[in-house]
């Protein structure tokens, strides 16, 4: 990044995707610091929002990364119930070893996310209505395997301190372990979107489909890839919540579509795909989950949360509309034209 | 040929209306339940399968209609009353969720000449009100006073009710029968409402369940309204550090929660007895409709009964066969 050469002036910041979700995140951890109660900062307050944020972020990064690269998944709201539920239908019914429920659930996953690809470019529908297609058909074969398999669709497992220490454990009792793998999935999707050529591939494929495969970039193997990490993912956000509370449940999950959708809108990637960054992910992830915590350390009905995530959502677009006319609009100055050529 | 059936059952239906309704008629029974994926459900589901049996063997059948999602209620459930009517069903089993939408409904069932059976939610009155038959199935309030009462008896002080469904009729009411127990002996009660956005995700509710503990240090007892949202409450419950310390019931059970019951860090389980709901009630109408027999037992509860350290392993054989 060339902004440490150039100077860092006002205009350069505001430009960047992920500055609209800084400000979102500011105001709202200042908002409920003075609304919340002093336990809101403490940490056992800080848990409770990077916690939440810690489970929707490992499935709202790959999320971003589709949106970035123009595509969208919304069949991870049934799978991760599915693969819950694969993992402990296996490991906790079937008594299976626990190795083979995981690799079951995360190869699912893949399995899942592989179809969404490969029907996406094959159709040529977008792949809001191709993974709606799976989102409904992984859950019928869930909620229909379970039944016929178990006859219930709530099944409880219980995992060996090995695997509960690395997936599902509480750290100091309040954190979950979950909140590294979140950083971890950070770290190497932040590398692969902003250090890696294939993140200048993802945002080529966003910017314009056509173009890009012209460019020699290999979309459709990137695009597949795309999907199957979002199903990986989401699959492994599951197996860790049938860990770490013991038990699995065939209809939790479905909300996940529409907060993870949130956490990237507001992390300021766009829709339309070919603009964000991962930070702006992170940070839009954080926003969205102190607002969704941070009202039960106030005294604030809690059904408004809903409402400030919406206005918060809106903003978000509106800000992000206005800030992307600002960087395409935009001419250096001369002085500043040199510093940008060497980009 | 379609003139002939026609007065084929003109003539049936004047025969069977001079034999009364003391003919078998071979009931044609719907009973109209939850979405699928509603653990709930399951054991209504087995009832109704078990129920099948004895209807068939009078002639008659059973349909087990669902709901698709709990989005729309009321209406989407008065829309499946009125399918089940409009297919010629002679009996129909249904809870009235949401009686504001769902009454008309069933009202215009009992007009058209279809025997109605509340199951599951209402009550006595509501059936009385209605025209049914009876009501089969646990009385809310009851259930929700017999929770706050266990409580009380221990000592405990003040009881969080966590709604995950806000404005449910029948859940709304469970939390007034604990307010009302908690008022009785002295103590709070006070209602914790998660949003929709939320209420499947377990990491979020479980941080809602530790964010109200911290924040209001003298709730000593949590009452969950449903068993997966009990099993995110009892994480909850251990990451505020307060497994010892504050007592945790739940309404109905699944096997992680006998699980907790058995190993002490959960104190108790309403159970409804849902499989008796739908059973009880499908046999009965069909009697009703088969041979005019009616109970005087008005209504027929099947719960609150209560699952704790005393009972769980009787329980715990009747979650193996998918009956609990």
């Amino acid at each position: 990044m060339s902004a440490d050469k150039k100077r860092l002036s006002l205009g350069s910041i505001v430009r960047r995707p992920e500055t609209g979700s800084v400000i979102g995140l500011v105001a709202v951890f200042l908002f409920f610091a003075i609304f919340g109660q002093i336990t809101f900062l403490s940490a056992a307050g800080a848990a409770s929002w990077l916690n939440v944020a810690a489970t929707i972020g490992i499935v709202a990064l790959p999320v971003g990364l589709l949106m970035i690269a123009g595509e969208l998944d919304i069949s991870i709201g049934s799978m991760i119930p599915a693969s819950s539920m694969i993992f402990a239908i296996s490991s906790g019914y079937f008594e299976l070893p626990i190795g083979v429920g995981i690799a079951a659930a995360l190869c699912f996953g893949l399995l899942v996310g592989f179809i969404n690809g490969y029907l996406t470019l094959r159709t040529g529908v977008h792949s809001l209505i191709v993974t709606l297609g799976t989102l409904f058909a992984v859950a019928g074969l869930t909620l229909t395997m379970s039944v016929a398999l178990t006859g219930t669709t709530s099944v409880a497992v219980q995992s060996p301190p090995f695997i509960k220490a690395t997936m599902g454990d509480f750290i100091n009792g309040i954190y979950q372990v979950t909140i590294f793998w979140w950083m971890l999935w950070a770290i190497v999707l932040g590398f692969v979107l902003h250090f890696s050529p294939i993140g200048n591939w993802i945002l080529a494929l966003g910017g314009d489909k056509e173009s890009a495969r012209n460019a020699g970039i290999p979309t459709q193997r990137l695009t597949i890839g795309l999907f199957a990490l979002s199903s990986f993912s989401a699959a492994f956000v599951g197996v860790n919540q049938a860990i770490l509370f013991n038990s699995a449940q065939v209809s939790a999950g479905m909300s996940y579509i529409f907060n993870t959708i949130v956490c990237v809108v507001v992390g300021g990637v766009l829709l339309t795909g070919g603009y964000g960054t991962v930070v702006g992910i992170v940070l839009g992830t954080m926003t969205f989950s102190i607002v969704n915590q941070g009202i039960y350390f106030t005294s604030f009905n809690a059904n408004l949360a809903s409402l400030i995530i919406g206005v918060l959502t809106l903003a978000a677009v509106v800000m992000n509309n206005s800030f992307r006319q600002m960087a395409l609009t935009y001419a250096p100055k001369k002085a500043e034209k040199k510093a940008e050529k060497a980009e | 040929m379609r003139m002939k059936n026609l007065v084929a059952a003109a003539t049936l239906a004047a025969g069977s209306f001079v034999a009364a309704a003391h003919m078998a008629v071979a009931a044609d029974i719907a009973l109209i339940s939850g979405k699928p994926d509603d653990t709930f459900f399951q054991p209504v589901k087995k009832g109704v399968d078990d129920a099948r049996t004895v209807v068939e063997l009078t002639g008659g059948t059973v349909n087990y209609m669902q709901l698709v999602n709990y989005d729309n209620l009321g209406p989407d459930a008065a829309n499946l009353i009125r399918t089940a009517v409009g297919q010629g069903v002679d009996g129909l089993v249904i809870a009235d969720w949401v009686p504001d939408s769902m009454d008309v409904a069933i009202k215009e069932a009992i007009a058209a000449g279809v025997t109605v059976m509340l199951y599951n939610s209402g009550n006595i009155e509501k059936a009385n009100e209605l025209g049914a038959i009876n009501y089969v199935g646990s009385d809310e309030y009851q259930a929700g006073l017999g929770a706050g009462v266990y409580f009380t008896d221990l000592g405990y002080k003040n009881i969080l009710c966590v709604n995950h469904v806000p404005g449910s009729f029948p859940l709304e009411t469970r939390c007034n029968g604990v307010l009302e127990a908690a008022k009785a002996a002295g103590a709070a009660s006070e209602q914790l409402p998660l949003p929709p956005t939320q209420a499947d995700n377990a990491a979020s509710v479980a941080q809602a369940i530790k964010a109200a503990l911290l924040t209001d240090p003298s709730i000593d007892a949590i009452l969950t309204l449903n068993p997966a949202v009990a099993d995110w409450a009892a994480s909850g419950i251990m990451q505020a550090g307060k497994t010892n310390s504050v007592a945790f019931g739940s309404f109905d059970m699944n096997e992680a929660g006998l699980n907790r019951i058995k190993d002490g860090t959960q104190l108790f389980a309403i159970d409804q007895q849902p499989y008796l709901q739908s059973f009880l009630a499908v046999t009965l109408l069909n009697s009703y409709l088969e041979y005019g027999l009616t109970l005087p037992t008005m209504p027929v509860l099947t719960g609150p009964g209560i699952v704790d350290a005393s009972n769980i392993d009787a329980t715990l054989a009747g979650v193996q066969n998918g009956a609990r």
